[in-house]
């Protein structure tokens, strides 16, 4: 494809390769005339940019010489120093002249251009050649057979490479060898070619072709091949080119004889050394491999012959190539379209002789008609092999998990003369990259304090490591979470220490004339006077110093009472008024007129006499006159009021706000309290302030708040100190998740924001399953959601290559996936793999892509997966010995629809049908098992399968499903769907999963949590991931991490508690038949019996109902379960529950297990319908437990029931419930009473 | 002679391309390799592949000296052709997927000067752009900006349909790093990065972090590596910042995903990684031994080219 022109009639020479840009020159060539009959000469150097699309080459300078050229060369020597252009041209002129110009001269429009001149040769240089070895040394041939070497730093001298060669004759080419720098070459036009040895100085061997038709115009060394070199025939008998290897120099290797006429010039590429120029008088230009002889392209020329021709050092696919018609192209061998712009009009040509009237006949020459035979091609097609410049021979490209994938080929090293090419090796190689080893390090440890749970001597050990006094503080703060008396070790870490104190307050009383007022000079000694505040953690601290200061007082008292008689004065001052008040019983008066009389401590005493309402009537007034400075102290201890105290206390005093929190706030207000002051203090502008309020969040146990605190403090783009944060956060979760009441599953925005990132991390260093333990696990954020698909698939558990695998978002990486699913064929196969092969089936979602258009529905989608993916296998996985087959998988699959059907977005939900499956079976029984193996298939297939029973089962259940919502009037409902209880039968499929859904999360929750939150809260959030890497520990290898989106419902269930049940697991299998009917409708049932309350299903199949009981705690948890899932569509609302209060979750788990044990018995599925409707339904109940909204007559009325439950006396139970209804509010008991009362029927028929 | 190897988005696949005209893709999961596909469809070397997102299914596009373009589908646990590219008049360099937020399109770099957008618009159907004489001589690699709205660059509101501008970077045989930019549909240079003086032989972009800044890195046949950022949101000045000057061609450089580390492939056939100091100099870390972690390492028996 041509890429300029130029209208020059002249020989022309490349600026050397290190050269830049690209320059060409041209010396009007000698022997040519144009049409002006012009004899001036020029140089001229013209600028090749590639840049500019048209044809217009930039001349950049234009010396008009003295000379014409027969060869102009540019060599890349430095004649002078510091030049912008590097090298020297080198021209051959007519009169035998050799002539050295400089073009950064030229260029600079310099008129003394020429560096040096000789005119040592006899009749026209034509030949000119630059030694690549040593380029100060150029060689020249002209007549009579004339060859000097020329020394371009000392001009002056040439030298001569031996006895002239005989006959004399011209010298039309010469070369300096490609690979020996003392190897010369010439060529004359009878068709010899003569090869010096300048060590020698003398010709080495002659190579002539035997016919004498050869009569060379070119000669070029092969740039691999030491001695391999072309000659180029101008004869028009012998049109050829002959490729002479010297070690065989009798006759030519090969011959091109690829032109019809003669060649009249040859360049072979350095580049690539299967690609030989060549021009001839047929007007072509070819591209032949000298090696097989093939024409690999022939560039589309015009019609004249070309008699120079060459490539580009710097730029391998361009040439150049100077025509007759007085033409210098530039072509690019690449080929390409040489649209319609880019082309010269020919009339442009013509006018350039138009105008002129060189004759001066006053008219004009007609325009020249140039042949124009070819019309230039529209495309033009590229060398028919691919040039070695453009193959690319190494490469390395970054993938995901810090994978680095390079590959090479090993260099050619061709032995001199050898075409062969060698045996190459090709390598892919994948490598890990791990750059930020110290990041990894601390991860690991981290991990490893989750998984060993040695969270004290984490904080221990990062306390004694911290280099600044902060660092210490907060580590020190976070240890406390893990200690006992969490709240006095806090005061401690805030400088107040109890036994400092009483020492202190020990002291002062010493001292004499001190006040009791006088012990109030610092908060904590005003704590003395209100004992018992605080939290259980101090009581019998706090007991001491009450008693102590009691003592005092007694004290004191003695002392006044010691002093004097008693006198009872009557007198008319206020002294007498308040005798007389008191006298006759009007304490009201007689506090009133002490405090007018400022007697404060007299009005206080008689307040305590005059009953509650007065003493409290009597503070107020009392704090209302009193200014001092620890009157608001006092006042918010007397009050209790905290709050008061977080909001208005200066600033400086934060620790000792936080300190009076600590000693008194109630459990429930505490976090709160504690995070107002964090607030406070962050949004001081005060830096210092700022980080303080860490502490307080980190009291609180608030994560998020600590996330968003930290962040603002710190760099966020440093590995290690997203570490130092990642690092108090987990353990922070880990603590509130172990302390305290506070919910410690939610994972606000801002925390998975930095979890994500912080996975994204250890991911890009190659710790897959470390970056899925941090991922956040409930959260929709579709990066995060990607992330843990892109984490899952990374470990590579996901069978690749099948097409129905392919886009699907499952998060759930089993390795073993595959072997199971074989065994899972066995009908036998162990319940655990079966369980697996569950959980397999959910990830099985394929995107509903293949268009675009999918994608954006395909995040929600792929995070539900995900969660369901992580699920902890069910107790009986873990425990090998005890497995119950039948549980899990029901609960599992249905968790993953449902999860589905909270993503929403897909239409098709193959996979619900496959869990439906898995669900009859389970009901079945162990034979049932076989119709699962499906799973392992495409949803489709599966869907076909059996079951008859499954698929109507799934829509009874969205009824059911639909019913937890209700219950949680509080909870906020996303989908409005799937909540509606009375909807839920026409439900879509979607719907109906979620129902499924939520028993799967029971399970998990065994598993996943690690430590036994409260249950309720713990239902709104997933888990954190970092109870995934606890459970790794516990677990056995083949369980995946997890992520399970854990859910909260299973938080309430300790782990410890867990799997003791799971031992009892066994017994399931009995348990489950009767648990889930084989009917159709029984399926719904209970399936919705069992997220309800998922610990139930658990309990049921456990077996014994004292096993049961640890289960049923959760249970509070699994109707949360369902909400968590909407709630999880909306990241931001973050809902909480409270925990049932202790003394009443006894409630909640002999009911659950009451109904679990008449689940097991029941026989009809109306009754398990019921049942499971029942337990559902009690969720009022727990409800108002949670509430306390209970009057206490009912509450000790349900204890009563409990207690004869627990008799297996259920007539009495039913007594009891019949004197409950008829004894309280119908409004406060309808919505669970009579639910009890079927339960407790049905018990007493059941006789279970 | 392998011209080229890519990872899926998850790294577990590994796609090869050679002189020997083949595609070959590899499941490397585990550390092993089994060859899934000996993809067999072009006439000429195949320079280079590419994965789509896999939110398309399995798709690589290949693209050949043959001056094809070929993208290949997984259809069934079968890899079959499913569309083929021929619009080009000379050997196509370089594919390159757009981030999957703007669906599926490729954008083909070839000798012939030219550019080509293939936009998938369903029903195996594929809409081209071109992009004539975008570098004289030849475009030898193309690479997209990651997919980053203007203005706000953090988050978007949900629920709207993100207001994305198309970009990306193309190097070419002009030595010139060009920034080309969707304007009504319409592909416009945006910007021409003059730094290089010789061929272009890569341009990689780097992925986003969410930070305002965009970065490019560019290596040349010069044996110079740069280093391009754009703070403004415009993307209107981009500077230059030399890496490195090797003493060979640097053929290809890749970005690691967390954008923070840039593995740069000579013509010595070393690999080196370089990473950015906190004062903004960008420092060598480590040559690459090859096959470190001894993940695999994949024998060819395959012909040499030809």
């Amino acid at each position: 494809m041509k890429l300029k022109e130029v209208d020059r009639t002249a020989m022309q020479a490349w600026s050397p390769a290190q050269q830049h840009p690209i320059y060409l020159a041209t010396g009007t060539s000698a022997q040519q005339l144009d049409a002006t009959f012009s004899t001036s000469a020029s140089l001229e150097i013209f600028e090749l940019d590639l840049s500019d699309p048209s044809l217009n080459m930039k001349s950049c300078a234009t010396f008009s010489s003295s000379h014409r050229y027969h060869k102009l060369i540019w060599g890349p020597h430095s004649m002078t120093s510091g030049e912008r252009v590097s090298g020297v041209l080198i021209a051959g002129g007519e009169n035998g002249n050799v002539i050295l110009y400089d073009p950064d001269k030229i260029i600079a429009g310099d008129t003394e251009v020429i560096i040096a001149q000789k005119d040592k040769h006899t009749g026209p240089v034509r030949a000119l050649d630059v030694n690549m070895f040593q380029t100060n040394l150029v060689a020249s041939g002209a007549n009579e057979s004339e060859i000097y070497i020329w020394d371009l730093n000392n001009f002056a001298m040439p030298m001569t490479p031996g006895v002239k060669t005989q006959p004399l004759e011209d010298i039309s080419s010469i070369a300096w060898n490609r690979q020996v720098q003392h190897i010369l070459a010439s060529a004359s036009p009878s068709g010899r070619a003569t090869v010096w040895d300048l060590r020698k100085n003398e010709p080495i061997i002659k190579v002539s072709d035997h016919n004498n038709r050869m009569h060379c115009s070119g000669l070029a060394w092969h740039p691999d091949v030491a001695t391999q070199m072309v000659l180029a025939s101008e004869d028009d008998r012998l049109p050829v080119i002959q490729m002479w290897d010297l070690r065989f120099a009798s006759s030519p290797l090969r011959v091109l004889e690829s032109h019809t006429r003669g060649i009249l010039a040859i360049a072979w590429s350095m580049a690539d050394s299967e690609l030989l120029l060549s021009c001839g008088k047929d007007a072509k230009i070819l591209c032949s491999s000298p090696n097989t002889g093939e024409v690999l392209y022939e560039l589309p020329t015009n019609t004249q012959w070309c008699f120079d021709i060459q490539w580009c050092p710097r730029n391998p696919a361009v040439l150049s190539a100077a025509s007759f018609d007085g033409r210098i192209s530039i072509y690019s061998i690449m080929g390409g379209s040489t649209d319609s712009l880019r082309q010269k009009q020919v009339d442009q040509l013509s006018s350039s002789f138009g105008n002129l009237d060189p004759f001066g006949t006053g008219q004009p020459l007609p325009p020249l008609q140039l042949p124009q035979q070819t019309v230039p091609q529209s495309v033009v097609l590229p060398l028919k092999k691919p040039p070695k410049w453009i193959q690319r021979p190494v490469g390395a490209s970054f993938s995901f998990g810090g994978k680095l994938v390079t590959f090479e080929n090993a260099k050619l090293q061709q032995q001199p003369g050898v075409q062969q090419q060698e045996q190459q090796h090709h390598h892919v190689y994948v490598s890990q990259v791990v750059t930020e080893k110290e990041f990894l390090a601390r991860s690991n440890q981290l991990q490893e304090a989750v998984q060993s749970e040695g969270f004290v001597s984490y904080c221990q050990k990062k306390i004694d490591t911290a280099q600044a006094d902060f660092e210490k503080n907060v580590w020190a703060f976070l240890k406390v979470n893990f200690e006992e008396d969490s709240r006095v070790k806090y005061l401690e870490l805030l400088g107040y220490r109890k036994d400092d104190l009483r020492k202190k307050i020990a002291s002062a009383l010493n001292k004499e004339g001190l006040a009791d007022g006088g012990l109030g000079e610092t908060l904590t000694e005003s704590d003395e006077s209100v004992p018992n505040v605080g939290d259980e953690g101090q009581a019998t601290e706090e007991q001491f110093l009450g008693e102590s200061v009691k003592d005092h007082k007694q004290e004191t008292e003695d002392l006044g009472s010691a002093k004097k008689t008693f006198n009872i004065s009557v007198s008319g001052d206020v002294d007498g008024l308040i005798t007389q008040a008191l006298l006759t019983g009007n304490f009201e008066s007689a506090v009133d007129l002490c405090l007018h009389d400022n007697r404060m401590a007299d009005a206080i005493i008689l307040a305590i006499s005059g009953g509650q309402e007065l003493l409290s009537r009597t503070q107020e007034k009392y704090f209302a006159k009193m200014q001092s400075k620890i009157t608001r102290l006092i006042t918010a201890v007397v009050t209790k009021n905290w709050k008061e105290i977080v909001q208005s206390c200066d600033l400086r005093n934060w620790r000792e706000a936080l300190a009076a929190v600590l000693t008194y706030a109630r459990p429930d207000e505490f976090a709160a309290l504690c995070d107002l002051l964090g607030n406070r203090l962050e949004s001081e502008g005060d830096s210092l302030l700022q980080t303080q309020a860490c502490l307080c969040y980190i009291c609180a146990g608030n994560v998020e708040k600590l996330v968003a605190c930290w962040t603002k403090a710190q760099d966020g783009n440093n590995p290690l100190s997203l570490q130092d944060l990642i690092e108090k956060v987990v353990i922070l979760r880990k603590a509130v998740q172990l302390s305290q009441t506070v919910d410690p599953n939610v994972v606000g925005a801002l925390l998975a924001e930095k979890m994500s990132q912080y996975a994204n991390l250890l991911a890009a260093q190659g710790s897959i399953a470390a970056a899925l333990t941090f991922l956040p696990a409930n959260t929709n954020q579709p990066n995060i959601v990607l992330l843990r698909d892109r984490l899952c698939r990374a470990r590579g558990d996901i069978p690749v290559g099948q097409e129905a695998l392919k886009a699907q978002y499952e998060r759930q990486p089993k390795g073993q996936a595959g072997p199971v699913v074989e065994q899972m064929q066995g009908p036998q196969a162990p319940s655990q793999q079966y369980y697996q092969q569950v959980r397999i089936a959910p990830t099985v979602t394929t995107w509903s892509n293949k268009t675009p258009t999918a994608l954006p529905s395909h995040p929600p989608a792929g995070c539900p997966s995900d969660t369901q993916g992580d699920n902890p296998p069910p107790p009986g996985f873990i425990m090998p010995g005890a497995v119950n087959p039948n549980m899990p998988p029901q609960q599992v699959t249905p968790s993953n629809y449902s999860m589905y059907s909270q993503a929403g977005t897909r239409p098709t939900y193959p996979q619900t049908y496959q869990a439906t499956q898995q669900y009859s079976c389970g009901t079945g029984g162990p034979a049932l098992y076989q119709p699962q193996q499906p799973i392992a298939v495409p949803a489709s297939a599966s869907y076909t399968n059996p079951a008859p029973n499954t698929t109507p089962p799934y829509l009874p259940s969205a009824p059911a499903h639909s019913l937890p919502s209700p219950l949680y009037p509080g909870q906020p409902q996303p989908s409005p769907t799937s909540l509606n209880p009375v909807c839920s039968f026409p439900l879509p499929l979607g719907a109906s999963f979620q129902h499924g859904r939520p028993g799967p999360p029971a399970t998990s929750v065994a598993y996943a949590l690690p430590t036994g939150p409260t249950g309720p809260q713990n239902g709104w959030n997933d888990p954190p991931a970092l109870n995934r890497a606890a459970k790794k520990k516990k677990v056995p290898s083949n369980f995946l991490p997890p992520v399970p989106i854990t859910f909260p419902i299973m938080n309430p269930l300790a782990d410890p508690q867990s799997q003791v049940q799971q031992p009892p697991a066994p017994a399931a299998p009995m348990g489950a038949p009767s648990f889930q009917p084989p009917h159709l409708p029984a399926g719904p049932a209970v399936l919705q019996g069992g997220y309800p309350t998922a610990p139930q299903p658990l309990g049921p199949c456990v077996g014994p109902p004292a096993a049961s009981k640890p289960s049923t705690e959760g249970a509070p948890g699994a109707p949360i379960g369902n909400a968590i899932q909407h709630v999880q569509a909306l990241p931001t609302e973050k809902i909480t529950k409270k925990p049932i209060p202790e003394e009443h979750l006894v409630l909640k788990t002999t009911f659950e297990a009451l109904i679990q044990r008449c689940l097991l018995s029941a026989s009809d599925p109306q009754t398990k319908r019921k049942l499971d409707d029942a337990n559902k339904r009690l969720e009022f109940l727990y409800d108002k437990l949670r509430e306390q909204t209970l009057s206490p007559t009912i509450i000790s009325g349900l204890h009563n029931i409990v207690k004869s439950i627990e008799t297996r006396n259920y007539q009495e139970g039913l007594n009891i419930h019949t004197h409950i209804v008829s004894t309280s509010n119908f409004s406060e008991t309808s919505a669970f009473m009579p639910v009890l009362k079927v339960v407790l029927t049905q018990a007493n028929k059941l006789g279970v | 002679m392998i011209h080229d190897a890519q990872m899926d988005y998850y790294g577990t696949r590994l796609a090869t391309c050679s002189s020997d005209r083949s595609v070959k893709i590899f499941d490397v999961r585990n550390g092993g390799q089994i060859l899934i596909a000996d993809l067999r469809g072009h006439e000429g070397p195949v320079w280079q592949v590419a994965w789509a997102h896999p939110m398309y299914g399995n798709i690589l596009a290949s693209c050949s000296y043959d001056r094809k373009v070929i993208i290949w589908k997984e259809e069934n646990g079968t890899w079959e052709k499913t569309y083929e590219y021929t619009g080009h008049d000379s050997s196509v360099n370089s594919v390159c997927w757009a981030p999957h937020d703007y669906g599926l399109i490729l954008a083909c770099g070839s000798s012939d000067g030219a550019i080509s957008l293939l936009s998938y618009t369903g029903d195996g159907q594929w809409e081209v752009k071109k992009i004539s004489n975008a570098h004289t001589i030849g475009c030898n690699a193309v690479s997209w900006a990651p997919a980053v709205v203007p203005g706000s660059l953090i988050e978007q509101p949900s629920g709207q349909k993100p207001n994305y501008i198309k970009r990306f970077a193309s190097g070419g045989c002009d030595n010139l790093v060009k920034i080309w930019k969707e304007e009504d549909g319409q592909w416009k240079e945006e910007q021409k990065l003059e730094a290089h003086s010789d061929w272009v032989r890569d341009v990689a972009w780097a992925p986003s972090i969410g930070l305002p800044t965009s970065t490019i890195a560019s290596c040349s046949q010069d044996g110079r590596v740069f280093i391009w950022t754009c703070d403004d949101a415009s993307g209107n000045s981009w500077s230059p910042k030399l890496l490195h000057k090797f003493n060979d061609v640097v053929w290809h450089v890749s970005w690691s995903i967390t954008a923070n580390i840039l593995a740069v492939s000579g013509g010595d056939n070393k690999v080196t990684l370089w990473k950015e100091s906190v004062d903004g100099l960008w420092a060598c870390i480590s040559d690459v031994n090859k096959g470190q972690g001894g993940v695999s390492a994949l024998p060819e028996g395959q012909q040499n080219e030809q």
